[in-house]
């Protein structure tokens, strides 16, 4: 049962792209770290002394790719989304990675009925849109998510959504934020499940009755 | 042993027929010190077996706490759960038979009955006994002993009169100072072969009649003002606490009246007589206020009445308690028609009835009323609770400690309350020492 | 009885047996309770004496974390910092949990247990999880002992912990004022102080309190050092012990390790008193509710569900 339901556990960790896979076969490019950049916000406009990070991804991740050599067999490079894409024609009605045959083919997609190109940009895959066409940068994609989820980066915003580390006084020392991606994998993003690890161990506690488990 | 146990009132003034040359008082009250003493160590073979069995109970109950004091109350089998157990149980019943106690006061003093006199001393000394289990309970349920001094007032912080534990103390220990006073001056003047003045001790049993009452109301009040333990947030709780000691006390001094006849005391009648009276009330008014408690949790129902269901019937599979409570039901009530019925008003019949209805309020009062208070937890858990082995041995060692404080008691209050054992004057002395 | 004049032979027989029979009797009360002594052992004169928190003057209030930190460093080879942070003035400490975002994943209660020096053997902690069925608050189906893949179908999530009652009940009940509510909110216990009753702990409706049923055990490794009188220093055998919102933290300005440590991001920590706040953010903008409102304790920790 449990290792069926297998889980990711703890924060910090770009659930999005360690996710997605890489086949043997070299079908799947297996993407890299995302590159973080630090963005402040709040601390001049408060004159506090203390400032708060936002763990934001600052680019789209490189992806690491095999490239054939006719005479040095393969080398390895890290290619941006339009080494790929920039070669081939965009299709604005592909929903779901089970679509296609070549790339992507494993990526698991569950976040409403968008289409790919609802976010990526087909002029260029390095970046996003918003709804109005408007280019959005990796580094700005939690203004991207905002255009659906207004009420979450309302809370975010108050300090009631994605939790955070150091301190609640900011008068006297800073605090980082999560971002989005953090938590949420953009192409299935409800929170994975998880294992709890530690429980109580009490004495003479006995379970109530039998629980529901999991779907098997 | 004594001939008699003689009305206090009618005292045998030829025993000292000119009480001014009886000693001075720093003269006669450490001889009446040392009498007391010898007559709590002399006795037949069957008394220093007696206390050697108890000794040796209260040793295995001393190892045990001692124990329990170094490696810390992992020992018991209490939990964060069910915080309370055994030792607070016994707490709660032993406080029930110390008020109990005075069921042989209000009938001797409020309602002048001059029969209950010679006996009622009997009633005080049990007072004093139970309050010393009392104390006893309260300690080894604290884990760290070598703090109590932070409950005293003045000395340590008491929070008084916020919390009702500092009011227990208050009312316990004078109770306890209450009777023994009473106690002891009736038994130096007797000594002295002096008729007691009333100035110097009616109106000490006149408090101790309120203050009786007093010790089970704010024992009640301990539980009764814990919101969030619905079992025990009931008006009813006090009246019910005060109920059940006014069976179980006299049903012990029935018990000990009998006792003390088959050792070849006389007792009267009458004292006995009236003792069964007031059980007869006071069982029935336990009954009803049971009935009542059980209508009322279990017509409404809901989520409160988890812990009544634990005790009664059963939650969630779990039936620890069940058996004991129907036990502890089916004694009172088996108690109370044998009280009742005139059929069976043979004194045989009145003695298994005290025993019943005395194990009865054990049960009830003790783990019936501490335990579902926990279970299930204020988070509706259930932690289940048996006492270890460890509990077990100090509640012995308490009970064995607290019957050797009423069996001394007793050995020494009934001579001297007789007349059979009194100060000498000078002149006996010198007569005696030829 | 025993005292005519004939008798006297057989009365100074009796004598000495008497006096052969109590010495027995002592001999054996004394090595009945000898175990006593392991106890007082390593109870030292200063500890014995200690004045309560509230009467300790700085001179005294100093020696007693110089001498509690030389304790620490005797008892587990470990040097830690036992600090005593007063409450910031003006600040009045909340939590919130949206329980829409927990998913009972546990995380805090861990994150309590290694912050706060907790009995490492019973996985001792401040919160208790409870697995609720989905669109019911009926506690008589909670259970805390669950350890499936968590959410599970049809379930929700319920952490538990001191909810720092603005009319605390457990204060109140305490015989000796070992534990009494501070400026900022937080209920605290001396540890040095408690006489370990346990009265609290039948008073708390939201099963807060601990008690240290042995001495707390925890290797020197996993031992935090950055310790407070009133939080979460090692504490002694026999003492109530609570969630203190990580005092020796949030007195600093710092979070509390629960919700540095939550995953899902559904607590919030902060100054009631402070309007701009996140705390005061939740309270304007959610539909908070308390646990048992009815008992009128009015805690300072609120439960709300965003969806």
């Amino acid at each position: 049962m449990i290792l069926r339901a297998v889980i990711l556990l703890g924060v910090g960790v770009a659930i999005a792209w360690t996710t997605a896979g890489l086949t043997q076969s070299g079908s799947e490019p297996k993407p890299g770290p995302a590159p973080r950049a630090a963005g402040q916000v709040g601390a001049a406009a408060t004159g506090m002394a203390g400032t708060t990070t936002i763990n934001a991804p600052r680019a789209m991740p490189r992806v690491r790719v095999s490239v054939p050599r006719s005479a040095s067999g393969e080398v390895e490079v890290d290619a941006s989304c339009t080494t790929c894409h920039a070669t081939r024609t965009p299709n604005a009605t592909t929903a779901s990675g089970a679509e296609l045959d070549e790339f992507h083919g494993g990526m698991m997609f569950a976040h409403g009925n968008n289409r790919c190109l609802a976010c990526h940009d087909a002029t260029d895959y390095d970046a996003f849109h918003l709804a109005d066409g408007a280019r959005v940068e990796m580094a700005d994609v939690m203004t991207l998510c905002a255009q659906c989820h207004a009420a979450k980066v309302e809370e975010f915003a108050h300090g009631a959504h994605g939790g955070m580390n150091g301190f609640w006084d900011l008068s006297r020392g800073s605090r980082t934020r999560n971002h989005c991606l953090d938590c949420h994998d953009p192409h299935a993003p409800a929170f994975p499940r998880m294992v709890p690890t530690f429980k109580p161990k009490d004495r003479f506690l006995t379970r109530k009755g039998e629980h529901a488990e999991d779907s098997r | 042993m004594v001939p008699k146990v003689h009305d206090e009132h009618r005292v045998d003034h030829g025993a000292s027929a000119n009480p001014a040359v009886t000693p001075a008082y720093w003269v006669s009250y450490p001889r009446f010190l040392l009498r007391a003493a010898r007559l709590a160590t002399d006795g037949s073979f069957a008394f220093y077996a007696w206390m050697t069995l108890l000794s040796a109970v209260f040793l295995v109950g001393a190892n045990a706490w001692a124990h329990q004091v170094a490696h810390g109350m992992i020992t018991t089998h209490l939990t964060d759960h069910v915080s309370w157990g055994l030792y607070i149980a016994n707490f709660t019943f032993a406080v029930g038979v110390a008020a109990g106690g005075v069921m042989m006061v209000i009938p001797a003093y409020l309602y002048k009955d001059h029969a209950m006199h010679g006996v009622v001393i009997l009633g005080e000394l049990l007072a004093v006994a139970a309050i010393v289990v009392c104390l006893a309970f309260v300690t080894v349920d604290i884990g760290r002993p070598d703090r109590i001094w932070h409950m005293l007032p003045f000395i340590g912080r008491f929070h008084f009169p916020m919390s009702m534990l500092t009011w227990d103390v208050l009312v316990l220990n004078g109770y306890l100072l209450l009777n023994l006073h009473i106690c002891g001056y009736l038994l130096y003047t007797r000594f002295l072969g002096r008729t007691p003045n009333p100035k110097w001790y009616v109106p000490f049993v006149m408090i101790s009649i309120v203050w009786a009452i007093s010790i089970h109301t704010v024992t009640a009040f301990l539980y009764c003002g814990l919101g969030g333990r619905p079992f025990w947030n009931s008006a009813l709780l006090a009246p019910r606490f005060l109920a059940s000691a006014f069976v179980s006390g006299p049903a012990f001094l029935i018990l000990t009246l009998a006792v003390l006849r088959r050792f070849g005391l006389s007792v009267p009648d009458q004292p006995v007589a009236t003792l069964v009276k007031i059980v007869r009330v006071t069982i029935l008014v336990n009954l009803l206020m049971l009935g009542s408690e059980l209508f009322t949790e279990f017509y409404a129902g809901g989520s409160h009445t988890a812990s009544a269901r634990y005790l009664f019937v059963g939650l969630d599979g779990h039936t620890e308690l069940v058996p004991w409570i129907w036990t502890a039901i089916a004694a009172n009530v088996v108690a109370a028609v044998l009280f009742l019925v005139p059929a069976l008003s043979s004194s045989r019949f009145v003695l298994v009835g005290c025993v019943l209805a005395f194990a009865a309020t054990w049960i009830e009062k003790g783990m019936g009323l501490v335990v579902p208070g926990f279970i299930p937890s204020t988070l509706h858990e259930i932690v289940v609770y048996a006492p270890s082995v460890t509990e077990w041995k100090v509640t012995a060692g308490i009970w064995a400690f607290g019957l050797m404080v009423y069996t001394v008691a007793l050995k020494v209050a009934l001579p001297i309350l007789s007349g059979a054992e009194r100060v000498q004057t000078d002149a006996e002395r010198s007569l005696a020492a030829d | 009885m025993s005292s005519e004049p004939d008798e006297r032979e057989g009365s100074s027989r009796r004598t000495v047996m008497k006096a052969a029979g109590a010495t027995l009797g002592l001999a054996a009360f004394a090595k009945a309770v000898q175990p006593l002594t392991e106890f007082t052992d390593t109870l030292t004169r200063e500890q014995f004496l200690q004045k309560h928190y509230k009467e300790l003057d700085a001179d005294e209030k100093q020696a007693v974390l110089a001498r509690l930190e030389a304790e620490a460093k005797a008892t587990h080879g470990v040097d830690v910092t036992i600090a005593d942070p007063p409450p910031i003035e003006g600040v009045k400490f909340a939590f919130a949990i949206n329980l829409s975002l927990c998913n009972g994943n546990g995380k805090c209660v861990e994150a309590c247990h290694r912050e706060n020096n907790h009995d490492r053997a019973t996985n001792q902690s401040y919160i208790r999880v409870l697995e609720l069925e989905r669109g019911s608050l009926d506690l008589g189906s909670a259970d805390s002992s669950y350890d499936h893949a968590v959410p599970a179908p049809g379930k929700a999530y319920l952490p538990v912990q001191c909810q720092q009652c603005d009319a605390p009940p457990c204060t109140d009940v305490c015989p000796v004022e070992a534990t009494w509510k501070e400026k900022d909110g937080i209920v605290v216990v001396d540890y040095d102080w408690c006489i370990g009753c346990r009265y609290c702990e039948a008073a708390c409706p939201y099963h807060a309190r601990r008690f240290n049923w042995t001495k707390p055990e925890i290797p020197a490794a996993e031992i935090n050092p950055n310790q407070s009188y009133l939080s979460n220093r090692i504490r002694p055998q026999g003492v109530v012990e609570k969630c203190t919102f990580c005092l020796h933290r949030t007195r600093e300005g710092r979070l509390p390790a629960c919700l540095e440590a939550c995953p899902t991001g559904a607590r919030v920590f902060g100054d009631m008193n402070d309007e701009r706040s996140e705390i005061r953010w939740i309270l304007a903008n959610k539909r908070v509710f308390v646990l048992k409102e009815e008992l009128g304790t009015k805690p300072s920790f609120f439960y709300f569900f965003d969806r």
